[in-house]
């Protein structure tokens, strides 16, 4: 193909319309959190007068959500080493170990899959309730790790472990290891590239998650970020909007650096769960 | 070496059953139980208030299915939902992984573009857009004022707010198919692109005749996913149109949401539940239908 | 094969287990000891901090005689009150009782969710049921049981901001009311007026939220000056009648034409003086204490039909799922006695004749002067209460999305009513 200054100038042209359309919004965000909600609305105000860090400081103080956003942060950790533990634990069993039933249990596992979480989310909620569990942030970390989602993380571990050569399970048997040890001592280090795929797939999971926590949560200082965002309008009183974009911002703004920062592996483990389901 | 095995072969026997239990003992809690409960719970009328659970066989179903029924209105908007935005996410990610094949400078820059809205939490995205969208003051109206169109109130219109959603969750999932379809067209080997064009072919020739039929496994794929995923829209309802105006963006999990937590009806949100299984069963099938295929046409 | 087998064999008893256990909400024996520590929970849906104030005041003044009862009070946001509460009562932990709403009391009643209270209350002797106006209580008994005692029974009052009409030149409703004046059809052409000249909306709906959570608070007013409610008394749906018609069509054309009411999506709030008017409750008017405009009260505005008064009913009631049912009974006869009535009478006009007619309630609110009081008192007299149903909580929700393709601006009103009516049809008049 002949890449001359006409098509390569074609192409950027359309991909800054097109980035514009992507980039816009995450602009209009950052701007508006530091404008007053008057001015969010203005187009011709587009860089703000005055630049009101109040903006945020007001966001913490309208619900707890330093509390909510440690929420969130807590949460996703639990899922993620949960979603990993579990999951390393059954991919390892299934890529090795032989045990009756192995493909058959697996299928089963895998078609845990197909279901999706929303169509489970009313037993699951009886079933907290009879529990006693509403209002309490443990159906948002174990429904995510023994449910329907949990099973990816399996799924990955497995695909790994099965890549693995049989030799290095051979020299630490004869090193006198026994199962557990040959999957702590020396599969699991050998699994880093799937432990990070199945880590950042959790934790945005739970991260993003908005039905469940909307389900299981009333009481506010409990509220996961998703909840705290969508609740910060008022009905009636001063408008929040900037303030709601503030705390928008502030939730969306590190994620995205983090996924800036390590871009590889973030795509590649999205991608990998795109294709795999 | 023979005894070493079989001890090995029965250690796993007990091991592996307690590798695999908390997986297997979570999937019978959260996943099998939901599911058996979901079709008892369709087969009752439970009235959440008194806890009266009354078998009523297929009447929920009858309900759902009948004239001028929410359920029904769900499935058409479902429908709608999917047939807008699956051609225009699919197209417009096989547009821009194209596009971005190129070696031009900048193309990283571009691709985290397009794909900072996948990581971005959906509630966020929804958020800023329900803000630009907004029928008076929104700034997208207002940029249409500059040019003298008066924009529709975008997500209380009947006809423009599942316009708006399609639009707005194409423009957040985007990224991903285009990651995807980039894999894909990397992997073609430009050997035929070139000889084709060499033989006067144009771009647009070259793309449609000899790329696509090459990536055509992928597009299927991709496909696919797209489309079970579109069953799963929530959170963008939730926070844009909550349903409205009038149900017309109200979608199969929505349905489920509203009728078991706000309508206080289990059991028909259960029929819509087992409906949105049933779809997203057959769905998956296909999909791995699809896979065993293109991993056979890989080897 | 085999393993297939036990797995299905778990499975099945799995469900079972599950099922029995997945019963409604259980009874319990409700048998206290003595001094035995207690929690008590009553949900609310008023996060308004004076109100809780009091409530706890009132919590406070019962733990020094019951030093073991401790009670909280959970606020419950009122668009979702009704459905919280419900999912609520359907779990392990339920609350021991609550407010409740006019609309939804034949629902609770009716589902056999409330504890009967009458029996325990009138075994005490200070509290003089007879006290309670027999019109007040008619909605909360059934058969010879009662299953709540109203705290509040608040006439609806349009608020209006003095000085937003005088900017205007528009007659203020008192003036308006002299002359004879103060119907619909002249209110929307002060209206007019009022946007014209002050550029802020003439009317609020009800809470800022007339196109969801209170439709029905919003619309009722209007539909009754015009000679209609949501219902008739045989339960039959009123609203493809022409009193219906020309309401709705006078309301919308304010909304979509003069655009004097704030449309969906849109925030006006009269308590900051973004709005000239708005139907409200006086449990309202401490948001007025920081007010810097010149504020007043008026009867809700006339039409063909004459002048309505429109009451909005909330009663506290014990639910049945509760722990300490007889605890919370308790604690309720005592948070609706005379003393603590007088109290809560400040926001919420009680079903106390004696506290309604006393010197005291017209004086007790410090907000009010006594010929708003007055108003007060004229709505309770004459007024009825909310349309309510044993359908209620579905047909509100059903209704917000109904009303949806009324709130547009090229809505054909009759038509639209029309298919309303249909689309409501089966909710309300069920047999």
């Amino acid at each position: 193909m002949k890449h001359n200054k006409i098509t390569h100038g074609v192409i950027y042209i359309i991909l800054c319309t097109v980035g514009i359309l992507f980039l816009f919004p995450f602009l209009w965000m950052i701007l508006g959190s530091f404008k007053t909600s008057v001015e969010i609305f203005d187009l011709s105000v587009l860089i703000p007068k005055v630049w009101r860090w109040e903006n945020f400081i007001e966001a913490f103080l309208y619900q707890p959500f330093a509390r909510q956003y440690l929420n969130s942060i807590y949460i996703a950790l639990f899922v993620s080493f949960g979603t990993l533990s579990v999951g390393a634990l059954a991919g390892y069993a299934f890529a090795r170990m032989n045990f009756p039933g192995r493909s058959i249990l697996f299928i089963f596992i895998l078609s845990g899959l197909m279901i999706p979480v929303e169509a489970a989310i009313i037993p699951n909620f009886f079933l907290m309730s009879r529990l006693n569990l509403i209002n309490t942030h443990i159906p948002l970390i174990i429904i995510p790790i023994f449910g329907a989602r949990g099973a990816i993380g399996t799924f990955i571990m497995r695909q790994h472990f099965l890549s693995l050569p049989k030799e290095f399970e051979e020299s630490a048997r004869l090193d006198g290891l026994g199962r557990f040890g040959m999957f702590v001592r020396i599969m699991l280090p050998l699994a880093t590239p799937a432990i990070s795929s199945v880590v950042i797939l959790s934790s945005f999971y739970s991260w993003n998650n908005f039905l469940e926590p909307l389900v299981y949560i009333n009481d506010i200082k409990l509220f996961t970020l998703p909840l705290a965002l969508n609740n910060f309008t008022t009905s009636y009183g001063l408008p929040m909007w900037n303030v709601q974009l503030a705390a928008t911002t502030l939730s969306v703004v590190p994620i995205l650096i983090l996924f800036i920062a390590a871009q590889q592996l973030v795509t590649q483990s999205m991608t990998m769960s795109g294709v795999k389901g | 070496m023979g005894t070493q095995m079989s001890n090995l072969d029965r250690q796993d026997r007990l091991l592996g059953y307690i590798f695999i239990s908390p997986q297997v003992i979570g999937y019978l809690i959260f996943v099998l139980y939901p599911l058996i409960a979901i079709m008892v719970f369709s087969l009752q009328d439970y009235n959440l208030l008194s806890g009266v659970r009354e078998w009523i066989g297929f009447e929920n179903y009858q309900t759902m299915f009948s004239e001028n029924s929410l359920f029904l209105k769900t499935l058409k908007n479902s429908l709608v939902f999917t047939a807008g935005l699956v051609p225009l996410n699919v197209i417009l990610a096989l547009f821009l992984a194209n596009l971005l094949t190129k070696p031009i400078k900048g193309v990283t820059a571009f691709r985290v573009l397009v794909f900072a809205p996948v990581i971005t939490s959906a509630v966020a995205w929804a958020i800023v857009w329900k803000f630009m969208l907004d029928g008076e003051n929104g700034i997208i109206n207002q940029l249409l004022a500059l040019v003298n169109i008066t924009g529709p109130n975008w997500l209380r219109s009947p006809t423009w707010a599942m316009v708006s959603i399609i639009v707005v969750r194409v423009l957040k999932n985007v990224g991903l198919n285009v990651v995807l379809f980039t894999a894909a067209l990397m992997s073609v080997p430009p050997q035929f692109a070139e000889s084709a064009s060499i033989d006067g072919a144009n771009s647009r020739q070259v793309f449609f005749r000899i790329t696509l039929p090459q990536i055509m496994p992928s597009v299927m794929m991709v496909l696919i996913v797209t489309l079970i995923g579109s069953l799963k829209v929530f959170d963008h309802i939730m926070v844009l149109t909550a349903g409205g105006p009038g149900n017309s963006t109200m979608v199969l999990v929505y349905y489920i949401y509203y009728q078991a937590f706000q309508f206080s009806e289990p059991g028909s949100a259960s029929g819509g539940a087992v409906v949105l299984f049933l779809v997203a069963l057959f769905l998956t099938l296909l999909q791995w239908n699809f896979r065993k295929r293109m991993s056979y046409q890989e080897t | 094969m085999r393993i297939l087998k036990g797995l299905l064999i778990c499975v099945f008893l799995f469900s079972a287990v599950f099922f029995t256990f997945a019963n409604g909400s259980q009874e319990s024996s409700g048998e206290t000891a003595e001094n035995e520590p207690v929690k008590l929970r009553f949900t609310v849906w008023s996060g308004n901090p004076d109100h809780l104030a009091t409530l706890n005041g009132i919590a406070d003044s019962y733990r020094e005689d019951h030093p073991n009862v401790e009670i909280a009070f959970d606020t419950i946001p009122f668009s979702e009150y009704v459905t919280k509460l419900t999912l609520q009562l359907s779990g392990s932990n339920p609350p021991d009782g609550g407010w409740l709403l006019e609309t939804s009391a034949p629902t609770f009643i009716d589902s056999g969710v409330l504890a009967e209270v009458g029996s325990h209350i009138k075994s005490i002797e200070e509290y003089d049921y007879a006290d309670f106006s027999d019109p007040a209580m008619e909605l909360w008994k059934q058969g010879d049981g009662l299953y709540g005692i109203p705290f509040s029974t608040s006439p609806f009052v349009m608020f209006y901001n003095e000085d937003l009409f005088r900017q205007a030149g528009v007659p203020t409703p008192p003036e308006a009311i002299e002359n004879g004046n103060w119907t619909w059809e002249n209110f929307a052409e002060s209206a007019r007026a009022i946007k014209e000249e002050t550029g802020k909306y003439a009317f609020q709906t009800f809470n800022g939220a007339g196109y969801d959570a209170r439709l029905f608070h919003t619309i009722v007013p209007i539909l009754r000056a015009y000679g209609v409610d949501m219902w008739n008394e045989e339960g039959e749906l009123q609203l493809s009648t022409p009193e219906a018609d020309e309401a709705l069509s006078l309301y919308h054309a304010m909304i979509f034409d003069d655009k004097t009411v704030e449309p969906p999506g849109t925030q006006a709030d009269f308590f900051i003086g973004d709005a000239a008017t708005t139907i409200s409750q006086i449990s309202r008017v401490p948001k007025l204490s920081d007010a810097d405009f010149e504020w007043d009260i008026a009867p809700l505005p006339a039409g063909p039909a004459g002048r309505p008064w429109v009451i909005g009913q909330a009663a506290f009631a014990v639910f049945r799922a509760s722990k300490h049912p007889e605890v919370a009974k308790d604690f309720l006869a005592h948070l609706t006695n005379k003393e603590n009535v007088a109290k809560l009478a400040q926001f919420f006009p009680p079903a106390r004749v004696s506290v309604i007619e006393s010197k005291a309630f017209v004086e007790a609110n410090p907000g009010l002067t006594s010929d708003q009081m007055e108003i007060v008192q004229q709505g309770i007299k004459n007024g009825t209460v909310l349309p309510s149903h044993v359908n209620f909580p579905k047909i509100s929700m059903e209704a917000r999305g109904a009303f949806d393709s009324l709130w547009q601006a090229d809505a054909d009103v009759k038509a639209t009513l029309k298919d309303i009516n249909k689309q409501l049809k089966p909710l309300v008049e069920t047999d």
